[in-house]
């Protein structure tokens, strides 16, 4: 049912919008390292100031990550291939706050802003077996390379500098299907796969292992 | 002209008790204003007319505050019988549900739990969605709300519902939507950085579109 209310609502809105177009700076906003540095206001309070994360609420180190790594990942999410899953709870925190990019030019100048942040290797927080693990990253060496650290042509990141819980999480989001499942998430698709044949106990070992490679 | 969608059972008692509270509130606010400033330009300053010093307990002064008191408290008794009335039937009583879904909050995005097509929650083929509420039209329903971090609100304004997900409870409410469409769904509650953009869509489909839209959910969703 329509209710029509006897308001005339676009002589309402006349004023109110020439009150914001006033209001408004027209000019586009920068695009690059300036507006990328305004950008990661946002993210800060969940990875930080200085991009290191905070494990307590699952925000991964994405400090000094590539920057075409950290613009493929924000478009997953605003595409909905990354953060769309109900038992991915850190992936459903992250998308609104990629989709909240709008402006023709914010993914590619915070992503530039995170690469441009000093590395951080986080320590680790698993026990994995390194021993076992390099046995299981004999299959991952095609795309990640022997030193972890990732191939842009094949979009893979470098796992070096990823914390380890946040490999393990993933690495379960791929083999559950929260993760890699979508049609239109070409490369996330090639990974799942791979997760499929890992048990819980063998992820953990692949992530030691990769911890060495620092 | 501005529309307001009407999509619930429920929506138009609500509309409507605004309109009468906004009814009665504007005539006495119509009222005293009008009153008011007569009473300023009345009284304006007139040369060689000295102001009265007035304490205000003479009785035929004090008429201008009971009588209009006693009219608005009169006016209090509809709009509380009016409220409660309303808030009964939204709020106080469940009717009989058609389904039952489970709606969960967390930073920021809405979780649905839709029965799959044995019709009961929490069995093998139930199907979980991210930000999009599967409905048929002229069926009730329950919700079972419940909030994974902090405080939400499930709001979907078309059907004038508005109720808040509280950490470790589970909260049911029902409607009953009557119009086919997709609409808004929001949270009401400000519960972090996220909370703008924590938005979802509701789906009310006919019943074989959504017994359509079941089958081909229940082959790719997985809990």
């Amino acid at each position: 049912m329509m209710v029509r209310l006897p308001i005339a609502g676009k002589t309402l809105l006349l004023p109110l919008l020439l009150i914001g177009a006033a209001a408004c700076d027209a000019t586009p906003p920068p695009v690059g390292m300036e507006r990328g540095a305004e950008l990661y206001e946002t993210c800060a309070p969940c990875h930080g100031d200085a991009g290191s994360g905070n494990v307590d609420i699952a925000a991964p180190s994405i400090a000094g990550l590539p920057q075409w790594y950290v613009e493929d990942q924000l478009r997953g999410f605003q595409n909905e291939y990354r953060g769309d899953h109900a038992e991915d709870l850190p992936g459903l925190r992250m998308r609104p706050m990629a989709v909240s990019l709008t402006r023709e030019g914010d993914v590619e100048s915070v992503a530039q802003f995170v690469a441009s942040l000093d590395a951080v290797y986080p320590e680790s927080t698993l026990h994995g077996n390194a021993g076992l693990g390099a046995a299981s990253y004999a299959v991952c060496v095609a795309c990640h390379g022997e030193d972890g650290l990732g191939n842009a042509d094949l979009h893979s990141p470098p796992i070096v500098q990823l914390d380890d819980w946040y490999l393990l999480n993933q690495l379960r989001n791929y083999k559950k299907g929260a993760r890699g499942a979508r049609p239109d998430d070409v490369w996330g698709a090639t990974m799942r796969v791979n997760s499929l044949v890992l048990t819980d106990e063998a992820m953990q070992d692949v992530i030691a292992y990769v911890q060495t490679l620092r | 002209m501005l529309e307001l969608v009407q999509a619930s059972t429920y929506a138009a008692s609500i509309d409507n008790l605004i309109l009468f509270i906004g009814i009665i509130v504007g005539v006495w606010f119509l009222l005293a204003e009008g009153l008011f400033f007569w009473l300023i330009w009345k009284f304006r300053a007139k040369p060689g007319e000295k102001s009265q010093y007035l304490v205000g307990n003479e009785k035929h002064v004090k008429r201008w505050i009971t009588i209009p008191h006693a009219l608005v408290l009169v006016c209090d008794v509809f709009i509380v019988v009016g409220a409660v009335r309303v808030w009964y039937n939204v709020k106080q009583q469940l009717p009989e549900p058609d389904s039952v879904i489970r709606v969960t909050g967390q930073q920021w995005a809405w979780t649905f739990q839709h029965p799959g097509a044995d019709n009961e929650l929490d069995t093998s083929d139930d199907i979980f969605t991210v930000n999009d509420l599967h409905v048929e039209v002229e069926k009730t329903y329950h919700f079972k709300l419940e909030s994974r971090d902090v405080l939400h609100s499930f709001s979907v304004p078309v059907f004038r519902l508005k109720q808040d997900a509280i950490p470790g409870r589970s909260i049911t409410g029902w409607f009953e939507p009557t119009l086919i469409g997709e609409y808004d769904v929001q949270c009401a509650e400000i519960c972090g950085i996220g909370h703008g953009v924590m938005a979802a869509r509701i789906h009310i489909d006919d019943a074989n579109t959504h017994a359509a839209w079941i089958s081909s959910a229940s082959a790719a969703t997985t809990p």
